[in-house]
C-alpha cells in the first residue's frame, strides 16, 4: 500500500467518522446562561444545540382537564412553534418537536406522571393542579426552576397575581408557574330572588364589605323556600369537590396550614362553625341531606339551573356554591329541562347572565372577611425533562434541553394565550395582562374574529371552542370576576393535604345525613387523624369548639327546625323508598315468572 | 350418533304457549344486557344521550366524525388529531394480534407435544396449566411489573422503549391465555386419528412436517377459536396496556377508561363516548355472529381430556 493510497483511506474514514462522531462530542463552548431576555435566550440555546449537532429537540406534554382547557396542552404546542420561527428566522437549523398527552380527569394524569415516572416515559411537561408540587417536588420528581424564575422576574413574573406565584413554590423554590385559576363565586338566581320581591342591587358590595354574611344567606334561602319561589335554598357540589366547601373555614377566619412547623391544621372553632351551618341548613330543609351523593350531571347542575318541580323542571335553587367554570358550562352541556318542550338544552349567554347574579362567597359571620378560593393549574417540568433527546447523560446537553424546556413555558404563558384559555375555558387568567386584554376591544375582536398570531395546528384545534364560547356575555363575566383573585385563598399544598380533606368530607356528609352532631363531627376527624399514621404526625389542632354557637339566634333556629317536615328532603326519601319498592316487586315478579316457566317445561318433560 | 346424544341432552322439544313463555322468561332474563348494549349503539347515532325508550333524539353522523376528528365536547374541543385516533386504533390492533400471534405459536406447539408425546411430568404439568389458568391477571400485576422494570431501566436504551413496552404486553398478556388454549387444541389434537401422523413418519417426513401438514389442517376450527379468544383478549385488555404502555400510546380501551374515569365523567360528552364504546365493541360483536358455531364446537367437542 503506497504512502498515497494510506493517506486517502484515512482521509476517507475521516470524512465518514466525522458526521458521526460529531453529536457525542461537547464543543468547548458552555451552555449559555438564561439572562431574562426570552428571544437572546432562545437564539443562545439554539446556537448552542445547532454547533453541538442537534437537529431535533424532542419533548412530551402530559395535560389534563375539561376538553375546553386544551390550551394548557397547545400553550406547549404553540411555544414551540413560535421558537422553531425564531430560530428559522435566525439561520438555526434544529427544531422542537412536541408530542402531546391528554386525559381528562387530572388525578388520573398525576398517576400516569408518577407511574410512568420510574420507567423514564412521563412527559416532560406535567400542567396539573398546584396540589401535585409538595408531592412531587418533596420525590425529586420536578426540576427546581427558581435561578430562572428570578432571571425572569422583572420581565415576566412580576405580572403574576402574586398568590399565585406563591403556589408555585415548595419549601420557598419554585417549581411551577402559574397557568390558569378559577374564583369560587356565590351565585344568587335572579328569577327566584325577583320571586320573593330582594332586590339584589349593590348585594356584591355587600358581601365585599363583610356586611352580607352567611346567617344573611341562610334567612333568604329560608324565605325563597318558604314563599315557594325554590325547591331548595342552597346547592353545593358533593365529596369530590372538597376545594368549594373548604371556603367555610377560611369565611370563619380559620387556616388550613401552619407555615411556622410546616404541618396542616384543624381549626375546631372554624370547622365545628362550618359543620354547624351546614347542618342548619340540612335541618331546615334549604340543602338535601344526601347532597353528597348526587350526580354531578343529572342532579346537581340541572337543579342549579332548573325550574321548580311544580312548574314542570328538574327543581331549583336560590344560592349555588360553584365555580367560574360553570359559567360557561352551562352553556354547554344539556342541564336545562326545558319545561315548554320537555327536553334538556344548554342555556344561552343571555339567559345565563338573566338567570344568575355572582358575588365573593359571603363572610361566616359579622367581623370575618368574604373569600374565594383557587387552585391553580401550573406549568411543571419534570426533573427528567429531554430525556428522549440525544446525550442527555451529558450535564451539558441535559442543562441546555432544559432551559429551553423553560424558555417554552415562558413564551407559554404570553398574556394573548392565558387570556385565550381564559375565554374557552371559562378560567380568571394569572397574570394581570393577560386581565387586561379581557377588557381590550381590540383583542376581543380578533379573538372573536380568529385573527390571533397562533400557529394553524393549533388554531385548528381551537377555533371551534372559539366560536362556541368567545361571546362579549362571557368576557364580561371573566373581567368581572377578576377581582376575586384578591380574595383568593390556597389549600394547603401539603402531601397529606388531600387525605386531611377525604376526612372532612366524611364528616360533611355524615353531618348533612343527621348522623352526627358538629361536635361529634368534630371529634370524629381528631379521631381519625390520630388513627391514620400519615396525617397524625402531620395535622395539628387549634382552638376550641364554641359553645352556644349558631349561625342564627337560637329561637330562630328552632322555628326552621320545625319546619323540616314540609321539606324537599323528605320529599327525596319519599322518591327513594319508591324506588326501593318498585325494585323489589320487580325482582319477585321475574321470580315468580323463571318458577312457573320451570314448572312448565318440566311438566310438558314428565307428561 | 351425536345427533342422538344432543337430543338427550336437550331433553324434549318445548312447544306451544310453554315456548312463549320460556322465549319471554329469556327475553326478560337478557333485558338488562339488551338495554346496555342497545343504549350504547343508539346513543352514538343520537344527538343525546339516549338513557331510556322515552328519550326524544335526532339520528345523526356527528358523534361518530367527532370522534375521528378527537373533538370530545360539545364544543369540538380537539384533544387528538384523527391521526392519533388512528394511532389508538392501531394500537389496539397491534396488541390484540400480537397476542393471537404468540397465543397461537405458543399453545399449537405445546398442546400437541401434550397430545402425542410422552415426558415425564406430563399429567402433572397439564393440571398445573389449569392452576395457571386460575391465577387473574391483576393478581400477577406486581411480579410482572417487577420484571418490566428491571428489564427496561437496565436493558433497553430510551429510544427503544416503545417498541419494548408493546412487545412486553403482547407477551405478559398473552401468557395469560396460552394456559387455557393448550388445553382447547390438545383436544382438537387428541380427536385426529394417529395413523395420519404414522403416514406422514413412515413416507420419511419429520414430526414438523407432520405437525404442519398433516395434523394442523384438520384442527383449524380449534386454531380458529383460540385467535378468537386470544384476539378479543388483546383487544379488550385494560389493565395491562394502562400499566405498560406509555402514556402517548393509547389503545381503545385506554382512552375510553381515560374518558369515563372517576373525575372525568363530569367532563365527557357521553354521546361522543358512544361512538367509540360502539366501535370498541364491534369486533366482539362481529365475531361472535360469524363463529357462533365454532365456539359451540369448541366448547362440546374440543376439551376432551
Amino acid at each position: 500500500m503506497t504512502t498515497r493510497t494510506l493517506a486517502a483511506l484515512l482521509l476517507l474514514a475521516a470524512f465518514i467518522a466525522a458526521p458521526l462522531a460529531a453529536p457525542l462530542t461537547v464543543k468547548a463552548q458552555t451552555v449559555p446562561d438564561l439572562t431574562g431576555n426570552w428571544e437572546q435566550d432562545v437564539i443562545a440555546i439554539g446556537q448552542w444545540l445547532q454547533s453541538n449537532g442537534i437537529s431535533t429537540v424532542h419533548y412530551t406534554v402530559q395535560a389534563a382537564g375539561d376538553p375546553n382547557s386544551v390550551m394548557r396542552m397547545y400553550g406547549i404546542v404553540e411555544a414551540a412553534y413560535r421558537i422553531n420561527q425564531v430560530w428559522q428566522q435566525n439561520g438555526i437549523n434544529v427544531q422542537i418537536q412536541v408530542d402531546t398527552n391528554w386525559e381528562s380527569s387530572f388525578q388520573k394524569q398525576y398517576d400516569n406522571f408518577v407511574t410512568q415516572y420510574e420507567l423514564g416515559q412521563n412527559g416532560d411537561f406535567f400542567v396539573n393542579s398546584y396540589i401535585y408540587i409538595a408531592t412531587l417536588a418533596a420525590d425529586g420528581r420536578l426540576l427546581d426552576i427558581t435561578q430562572w424564575v428570578q432571571a425572569y422576574w422583572n420581565n415576566v413574573f412580576s405580572d403574576f397575581y402574586t398568590p399565585l406565584m406563591e403556589a408555585a413554590k415548595y419549601q420557598g423554590k419554585y417549581y411551577g408557574i402559574p397557568q390558569d385559576t378559577e374564583a369560587r363565586p356565590l351565585y344568587i338566581r335572579k328569577d327566584v330572588a325577583q320571586c320573593m320581591g330582594w332586590d339584589l342591587t349593590g348585594l356584591d358590595e355587600k358581601v365585599k364589605n363583610g356586611q352580607f354574611t352567611w346567617a344573611d344567606v341562610f334567612q333568604k334561602a329560608k324565605e325563597a323556600v318558604e314563599k315557594g319561589c325554590a325547591d331548595y335554598g342552597l346547592i353545593h357540589r358533593k365529596g369530590s369537590a372538597h376545594p368549594d366547601l373548604i371556603q367555610f373555614i377560611f369565611a370563619f377566619g380559620g387556616s388550613l396550614y401552619d407555615p411556622n412547623t410546616g404541618k396542616l391544621v384543624v381549626d375546631r372553632e372554624a370547622v365545628y362553625k362550618w359543620l354547624a351551618t351546614e347542618a342548619a341548613f340540612a335541618d331546615a330543609g334549604l340543602l338535601p341531606r344526601n347532597i353528597m351523593d348526587w350526580d354531578w350531571a343529572t342532579q346537581i347542575h340541572p337543579t342549579i339551573v332548573g325550574e321548580k318541580k311544580s312548574a314542570g323542571g328538574t327543581g331549583n335553587t336560590l344560592f349555588d356554591i360553584g365555580g367560574t367554570w360553570y359559567w360557561t358550562e352551562w352553556q354547554t352541556k344539556d342541564y336545562y329541562l326545558d319545561p315548554q318542550t320537555g327536553q334538556k338544552r344548554p342555556l344561552t349567554p343571555e339567559e345565563v347572565k338573566n338567570k344568575f347574579y355572582y358575588t365573593l362567597f359571603p363572610a361566616g359571620e359579622q367581623g370575618k372577611q368574604p373569600v374565594t378560593l383557587s387552585q391553580p393549574f401550573m406549568w411543571m417540568i419534570a426533573a427528567n425533562a429531554g430525556k428522549d433527546n440525544p446525550n442527555f447523560d451529558n450535564p451539558d446537553f441535559k442543562k441546555a434541553y432544559q432551559e429551553l424546556a423553560f424558555l417554552m413555558v415562558v413564551e407559554a404563558s404570553d398574556p394573548i394565550i392565558n387570556a385565550v384559555h381564559s375565554v374557552i375555558s371559562a378560567h380568571v387568567p394569572v397574570r394581570k395582562a393577560a386581565s387586561a386584554l379581557l377588557k381590550n376591544e381590540t383583542f376581543i375582536n380578533q379573538l372573536r374574529n380568529l385573527q390571533l398570531p397562533f400557529s394553524k395546528e393549533v388554531m385548528d384545534a381551537i377555533a371551534p371552542i372559539i366560536q362556541k364560547t368567545a361571546d362579549p356575555i362571557n368576557i364580561e363575566f371573566l373581567a368581572n370576576v377578576s377581582y376575586m383573585l384578591e380574595y383568593t385563598h390556597l389549600a394547603p399544598s401539603h402531601p397529606y393535604y388531600s387525605k386531611l380533606a377525604d376526612v372532612f368530607k366524611q364528616a360533611v356528609d355524615r353531618v348533612l345525613k343527621g348522623q352526627m352532631t358538629p361536635e361529634q363531627a368534630i371529634q370524629f376527624i381528631e379521631s381519625s387523624v390520630n388513627a391514620d399514621p400519615d396525617l397524625s404526625g402531620n395535622v395539628e389542632f387549634t382552638g376550641s369548639v364554641p359553645t352556644g354557637w349558631s349561625l342564627l339566634p337560637t329561637t330562630q333556629t328552632t322555628t326552621t327546625g320545625t319546619e323540616t317536615g314540609t321539606s324537599p328532603t323528605t320529599t327525596t326519601t319519599t322518591t327513594a323508598e319508591g324506588g326501593n319498592t318498585a325494585l323489589i316487586i320487580g325482582v319477585i315478579v321475574i321470580i315468580i315468572i323463571i318458577i312457573a316457566a320451570y314448572m312448565a317445561v318440566r311438566g310438558k318433560g314428565q307428561a | 350418533m351425536m345427533g342422538n346424544g344432543k337430543n338427550e341432552l336437550m331433553g324434549p322439544l318445548v312447544t306451544g304457549y310453554k315456548s312463549y313463555i320460556l322465549i319471554g322468561v329469556l327475553l326478560l332474563v337478557s333485558l338488562p344486557l339488551i338495554l346496555a348494549y342497545s343504549t350504547l349503539i343508539i346513543t352514538s347515532f343520537a344527538n343525546t344521550i339516549v338513557s331510556n325508550p322515552w328519550v326524544k333524539f335526532n339520528f345523526t353522523f356527528d358523534n361518530w366524525i367527532a370522534f375521528f376528528r378527537g373533538e370530545l365536547s360539545t364544543t369540538h374541543a380537539r384533544i387528538y388529531s384523527t391521526g392519533e385516533i388512528l394511532r389508538m386504533i392501531g394500537n389496539t390492533i397491534i396488541v390484540a394480534a400480537g397476542v393471537t400471534a404468540v397465543v397461537l405459536g405458543g399453545s399449537a406447539t405445546s398442546a400437541y407435544a401434550y397430545s402425542r408425546m410422552k415426558y415425564r411430568w406430563r399429567k402433572g404439568s397439564l393440571k398445573l396449566l389449569l392452576l395457571l389458568h386460575a391465577f387473574p391477571g391483576v393478581a400477577l400485576i406486581v411480579g410482572v411489573y417487577t420484571i418490566y422494570y428491571y428489564t427496561l431501566v437496565k436493558y433497553i436504551p430510551p429510544q427503544s422503549r416503545t417498541l419494548y413496552s408493546f412487545f412486553f404486553v403482547i407477551l405478559a398478556r398473552a401468557s395469560l391465555e396460552i394456559p387455557m388454549s393448550i388445553w382447547i387444541l390438545k383436544g382438537f389434537f387428541d380427536r385426529v386419528p394417529w395413523e395420519l401422523e404414522w403416514s406422514v413418519l413412515i413416507d420419511g417426513g419429520s414430526r414438523w412436517t407432520a405437525f404442519r401438514h398433516a395434523v394442523l389442517p384438520l384442527v383449524k376450527p380449534g386454531i380458529a377459536a383460540v385467535a378468537i379468544f386470544a384476539f378479543l383478549a388483546g383487544w379488550e385488555d385494560l389493565i395491562y396496556v394502562m400499566i405498560f404502555l406509555p402514556p402517548n400510546q393509547k389503545t381503545l380501551a385506554t382512552f375510553i377508561e381515560g374518558q369515563l374515569a372517576s373525575g372525568s365523567l363530569e367532563t365527557s360528552y357521553l354521546p361522543i363516548m358512544a361512538a367509540a364504546g360502539t366501535l370498541y365493541l364491534l369486533p366482539t360483536i362481529l365475531f361472535f355472529i360469524f363463529t357462533q358455531r365454532l365456539l359451540l364446537e369448541t366448547m362440546s367437542g374440543g376439551l376432551k381430556g
